[in-house]
């Protein structure tokens, strides 16, 4: 079976997720595993065809017109990727099953639609070779985050952190989609492939610096890296096998997997890599005191990860062999413990109902199987031998080692893989073996579902440890040749002789178990320290949410504050500055001198009759008065139309406006007559400038326009044919009924609806009682 | 002439607007009829007014002479003038409508969509 398919059963299963577990109950998990199980293994049997050095891709025609193509890519590097979602998450699903055992059936359904739709997407993302088609998968992955964090949605912590999670990776994607839509913009193509090929001609375009910026920050929202750090922890509100899968294997590192994929075409630009490293270490620093800081079991890992998620940013900001096999192994490492130990904080929680490190003691009794698990799994984490955590660490103080940066990054990584040991051993020693007094019983033991996953991925960890050549050749060495764009000979050993790392693997491990014995004291100082935590905490994410809320509750009132008078100001003020923009800034020449053409007497005065209507129809304070006044200018508008040979106009004008005021008549001996000013005397003074300005603005645009020669083309041209072409002399009939006759039809439409809906409006409205008042 | 032109046509679109402002709806109707009114005269000038001759062909001819004036905004100002007829029509029924229903002619009176408060606050409004 073709790879691309992976993704396509992957949401057969989403779509069956729901309706199964109505009918399997609590084998749901079980059953339902098979799903991610299967593509695991599809994926699997292209071990062998990747570990070549070959690359698979594979290519349907989607939107040809703009360039974008279905096309799917699979190389070491992305296998790797694939193989993580898929494997991990056939024990997420599993794990699911059985945490949701006390759940009704829909509900373990619901989750696990999201859970394989979630896991659609990232195969997705992982696996396509177009840049469009990658960014639909990876604005997918954060919406399905988004309904995986806001799982438990009666909770407004599990809501508020959804939206937080949203917000921020959802910006991030449009950034980086920005990014890609300006590749495409340079290189003319979508397919990474071929930028990949041309990335050359992409360094060398003027545009490379702004690309560069804007994917870093796509990539820095989804990873959670400093000044995004604050989502991932909050995003603990998920159930947690959804905190598993996403905080650990998963989603996080989709931005790790971007900044990687790109890491080749960007090789050549000078500050892509330095920024990586400072960014890196910042939040490794960051994540790192906010690890001592935290208090739930969840959280701890939590800012544990995103300290890994800063170490692998950093990796790939190193360059050489060594940095990228350090990335691909550190990836698969942190994805087997960080999960195995999820997996263990979700049964400890479950079974308690409590969260806190504090408050757990002496869960071992209860969970044995669960307590080994999490500590084989924070043996690995904590870089201990035989582990494989142990050899993915030596690579990392390798890589810094041979890169040429100062002590700066190293010391940091000493420290933050210190603060990781320490993390490793309050996880697995405390709530499992210390304060036995604590817990004196939970809730449930264990189900053989709560174990599959930790004790896999745990024993996974010690297995690669010991026989690290197997994965090394398979899968570590095609991967890390993938991302460092030549074929690298890797030895992933565990055993590496007395090096220079091997020295500052002693020092981490006695810094770290200090950090384990003094846990206490230094968890009680940190959090004391309420300005670093201020500090570093989300609240410029709520100072820039809040601002816009309000920025928008202002300008709602502002706006629409239910005077009509307002609204209708505002779109006047508008078109006056537009018109007077248009006037100044426009083509014509602004000229209100242009008296060529004699004065006609009589039309001089009838024009002036007009003004005057108009000018009395605001004067007059009885509403009869002001409908007399109105009545005059649309008369002396005939006459206008009559004095410059359009007699159709005049008829109809007169017409028109006699059934005008007889209409409007009848209306107003329906309401009261009494007229007092609706305005006060301060609004009626600005509305009187609004308007003196809107008809200044007119007075100069029309007097402007007079001196613009008149195209009369269109004219001439239904002079001239009228006669000959549609045997009409009446040149303006001909125009209404022949050439323009559609839109005719339109007005006579205009005012059969206008009908209809006043008689709608009146009808029987007689008979109703009269107004309230 | 242009200038005599223009400041009528000013005239009249700034008093409809004065009107338009204005919170009585019979007011804001007449300042729709004055908009409409001068914007029609706009046109017209547009077309230019230097012939002053009926647009018709004279028997005989076949074309349109050269002293015939500008039929094009003619044409266009007769389905303005209808269709502004119809719009001033409705809006008269709607005033009429309006003031039965609500009993005020003021806009500051027709309040009802306003009272509906926010959408979010929906349910305490209906418990209370």
């Amino acid at each position: 079976m073709s790879f691309e398919w992976s993704i396509l059963m992957a949401l057969a299963g989403a779509a069956i997720a729901r309706p199964a577990a109505t009918y399997l109950g609590s084998r749901t998990g079980w059953v339902m595993a098979l799903v991610p199980f299967l593509i695991f293994l599809s994926l699997f049997q292209h071990l062998g065809t990747v570990a070549g050095g070959e690359t698979v891709i594979a290519h349907l025609s989607w939107v040809p017109s703009l360039g974008v193509d279905l096309a799917f890519r699979l190389d070491g590097f992305s296998l790797l990727f694939a193989l993580l979602i898929t494997g991990i998450g056939t024990l997420v699903t599993l794990y699911a099953g059985a945490y949701f055992a006390d759940k009704p059936h829909w509900e373990i359904g619901r989750f696990l639609a999201l859970i394989l739709l979630f896991m659609t997407a990232m195969l997705g993302t992982v696996l396509s070779d177009d840049l469009i088609v990658m960014f639909v998968f990876w604005e997918l992955t954060s919406l399905t985050s988004f309904m995986l964090i806001g799982f438990d949605a009666h909770k407004a912590e599990a809501r508020k952190s959804a939206i937080q999670s949203l917000l921020v990776t959802g910006g991030g994607g449009l950034v980086l989609f920005a990014g890609i839509l300006i590749i495409g913009m340079e290189l003319g193509t979508f397919s990474f492939t071929e930028v990949l090929a041309r990335s050359d001609e992409l360094v060398a375009s003027p545009w490379i610096g702004v690309v560069v910026v804007l994917i870093m920050i796509g990539a820095f929202t989804k990873s959670a890296q400093f000044p995004f750090h604050f989502w991932l922890p909050n995003a603990m509100a998920a159930p947690t096998p959804a905190s598993a899968y996403l905080h650990s294997a998963t989603m996080v590192k989709l931005g790790v997997f971007l900044l990687a994929r790109f890491d080749a075409v960007f090789a050549e630009v000078p500050a892509f890599g330095a920024t990586l490293v400072v960014i890196g270490s910042t939040t490794m620093m960051i994540a790192a005191l906010q690890a001592l800081r935290a208090e739930g079991f969840k959280a701890v890992l939590a800012q544990s990860t995103v300290a890994s998620l800063g170490i692998l940013v950093m990796l790939i900001g190193l360059q050489g062999e060594v940095a990228a096999v350090a990335t691909v192994g550190f990836i698969l490492s942190h994805a087997l413990y960080k999960a195995a130990l999820f997996f263990c904080a979700g049964t400890a929680i479950h079974a308690t109902g409590e969260a806190s490190l504090r408050k757990l003691g002496g869960l071992a009794r209860f969970l044995p199987v669960t307590a080994v698990a999490a500590v084989l799994a924070s043996l690995s984490m904590a870089g201990l031998p035989p582990f494989v955590g142990f050899i993915s660490k030596e690579y990392l103080f390798e890589a810094q080692l041979t890169n040429d940066w100062n002590i700066v990054p190293v010391a940091v990584a000493v420290a933050v893989n210190a603060v990781m040991v320490g993390v490793a051993g309050v996880v697995s020693i405390r709530p499992f073996y210390f304060k036995s007094h604590r817990v004196t019983s939970v809730k449930h033991g264990e189900t053989p579902g709560l174990l599959a996953g930790p004790l896999l991925l745990a024993s996974g960890g010690i297995l690669i440890g010991l026989f690290p050549n197997a994965i090394g050749q398979s899968l570590i060495g095609p991967a890390a040749s993938a991302l460092y764009g030549s074929p690298i000979d890797v030895s992933f050993q565990l055993w590496h002789g007395l090096t220079p790392m091997l020295v500052l693997s002693f020092a981490v491990v006695a810094i770290g178990t200090a950090i384990v014995i003094y846990w206490d004291a230094i968890h009680t100082y940190l959090r004391q320290q309420d300005g670093l935590y201020r500090l570093l905490g989300d609240r410029g994410y709520h100072r820039v949410l809040d601002g816009v809320l309000g920025a928008a509750r202002g300008s709602t009132r502002l706006l629409q504050n239910g005077d009509q008078r307002r609204y209708t100001s505002v779109v006047i003020a508008t078109v006056v500055i537009g018109l007077a923009i248009a006037l100044v800034a426009g083509p014509a020449a602004i000229s209100i001198a242009s008296p060529e053409g004699a004065l006609r007497i009589s039309l001089v005065l009838v024009l002036l009759l007009t003004a005057a209507g108009a000018l009395a129809t605001v004067k007059a304070r009885s509403l009869i008065a002001g409908l007399v006044c109105v009545g005059i200018v649309g008369f002396a508008l005939a006459v206008i139309f009559m004095l410059n040979g359009a007699p159709d106009l005049a008829l109809t004008q007169i017409a028109v406006e006699t059934l005008l005021v007889i209409l409007l008549t009848a209306v107003l001996l329906r309401l009261p007559a009494r007229q007092k000013h609706s305005r006060t005397t301060s609004e009626r003074r600005r509305d009187a400038l609004l308007a003196t300005c809107f008809g200044g603005v007119i007075f100069i645009a029309v007097a402007s326009m007079s001196a613009i020669p008149i195209d009369l083309r269109l004219s001439d041209y239904f002079g001239e044919t009228s006669y000959l072409d549609a045997y009409g002399r009446n040149v303006v009939n001909v125009i209404l009924v022949d050439y323009r006759a559609i839109d005719t039809l339109g007005e006579i439409a205009v005012v059969a609806f206008a009908t209809i809906a006043a008689w709608a409006l009146l009808r029987g409205s007689a008979a109703r009682p009269g107004p309230k008042e | 002439m242009s200038l005599v032109y223009a400041l009528a046509i000013a005239v009249q679109m700034g008093c409809g607007v004065y009107l338009l402002l204005s919170r009585h709806v019979v007011r804001i109707v007449l300042g729709v009829v004055l908009l409409s009114a001068a914007t029609n005269l706009l046109i017209f000038v547009a077309g230019g007014l230097v012939f002053t001759a009926p647009p018709v062909i004279v028997q005989g001819t076949q074309t349109l002479g050269a002293e015939a004036a500008n039929p094009l905004p003619q044409a266009l100002i007769l389905t303005a003038i209808v269709i502004g007829f119809a719009l001033v029509a409705f809006a008269a029924a709607l005033v009429l409508k309006t003031y039965r229903a609500v009993g005020s002619v003021l806009t500051s009176g027709h309040t009802d969509a306003e009272a509906l408060g926010s959408p979010f606050d929906a349910e305490a409004t209906r418990n209370a």
